[in-house]
């Protein structure tokens, strides 16, 4: 085991300035304003989060299908523009399922995700730092045995996208109009009626 | 000014689209939004794990994603302080209250289950809500869809066995 932390910090930050996805404060500046709009829209609470898994609050949803459905279609002519390109994962199909089973169980009881779960530590959830640092434990142990994980989490049926799927600019517009879609049309439901403000 | 004190789905939809752009753009960081690879990092370095085969997979990403979640806890923290005025040390939430029970050390321990599973599905699955959803379905990827539509269908029926008392009054 290793806790020094200014080494975890120095070797850290001297594997991000190797790579060319920016600098240090352009960083800390995007996941700052990551933190401004999830902690501002209160998706960062248990309530509201576990408040979907039990349907009785429909504002994470509704936020992430609008949110995905308007940057879809922008980032498609981004990337057409040549503005920014594609970065894809495989279609490893037993990691995908046995993972997202085993991350949406813990979800619904932990009422928070690797994203939002800092932000909510950053106002003050002692339960979401507990899981937060079981979160460390599950990574050491996950590298630990990723030799063996390696057979469950196949086949691998390579990176693919719908787009290359139906090569037609209008099928973005379809795509990113339907999820603006259930995004209106979830119901307009909010926690708050069932625990007051959060 | 007058700021608003919480932001509606709306709004705040549109700034995370807007961030994503701005992340994928080579003006920015010319990669996706993701966060679990992150916490797999310092887990895999707190325990010396830094030799083994997938640490140097993913130390780019992870150590990528190691700043970005400093700049989400500071942003966090900020939001929650000065505009939505909710910072508070608290352990048990309201709904859970509601819907479980009053129990302390039950929270915590489901707290540790909870996170423990998140931490390990994700990376299971090679991704997260960031990765996989907000970046992966932005981008139409195949693996994105499947994982959200694994995660949202389970997510569910997860909220009706756990939790009880769910019938409206």
């Amino acid at each position: 085991m290793n806790f020094n932390i200014f080494e975890f910090f120095s070797q850290t930050i001297d594997l991000v300035q190797k790579q060319n996805h920016g600098s240090i404060p352009l960083i800390l500046f995007i996941g700052f304003v990551f933190g401004v709009i999830i902690q501002w829209s209160r998706v960062d609470t248990f309530d509201k989060i576990a408040g979907f898994a039990m349907l009785k609050g429909f504002k994470v949803p509704k936020m992430l299908f609008f949110s995905i459905g308007i940057a879809s279609i922008g980032l498609y002519f981004m990337i057409k523009m040549g503005w920014a390109s594609y970065h894809i994962k495989p279609i490893m199909l037993g990691g995908l399922i046995l993972g997202g089973v085993i991350f949406a169980i813990g979800m619904a009881i932990l009422g928070l995700c690797p994203g939002t779960g800092p932000v909510a530590v950053s106002e003050g959830n002692i339960d979401v730092l507990v899981g937060l640092i079981a979160g460390i434990f599950a990574g050491a142990l996950f590298t630990y045995f990723y030799g063996d994980l390696q057979s469950i989490m196949g086949p691998d049926y390579g990176k693919l996208t719908l787009t290359q799927l139906i090569d037609a600019d209008w099928f973005i517009f379809l795509y990113g109009a339907a999820l603006i879609a259930i995004g209106f049309l979830l119901p307009n439901r909010e926690i708050e009626e069932e625990v007051g403000e959060v | 000014m007058n700021i608003p004190r919480r932001l509606g789905w709306i709004p705040a939809g549109i700034a995370l689209a807007i961030l994503i752009w701005f992340t994928f753009s080579q003006w920015g960081a010319n990669r996706p939004i993701g966060a679990s690879t992150g916490i797999a990092y310092m887990g895999a370095w707190f325990f010396g794990l830094t030799d083994t085969e997938y640490f140097k997979q993913i130390q780019k990403s992870g150590s990528w994603e190691v700043i970005f979640l400093i700049g989400v806890l500071l942003g966090g923290a900020f939001t929650s302080i000065f505009i939505t005025k909710t910072f508070k040390f608290r352990i048990l939430p309201p709904l859970w209250k509601k819907h479980k029970n009053s129990s302390v050390a039950s929270r915590l321990f489901w707290s540790f289950i909870g996170g423990f599973m998140v931490v390990f599905g994700a990376r299971l699955a090679g991704g997260c809500t960031s990765g996989h959803f907000l970046s992966g379905a932005s981008q139409t990827a195949v693996s994105g869809l499947i994982f959200g539509g694994v995660a949202i269908v389970v997510l569910i029926v997860t909220g009706r066995l756990f939790y009880k008392n769910l019938k409206d009054s």
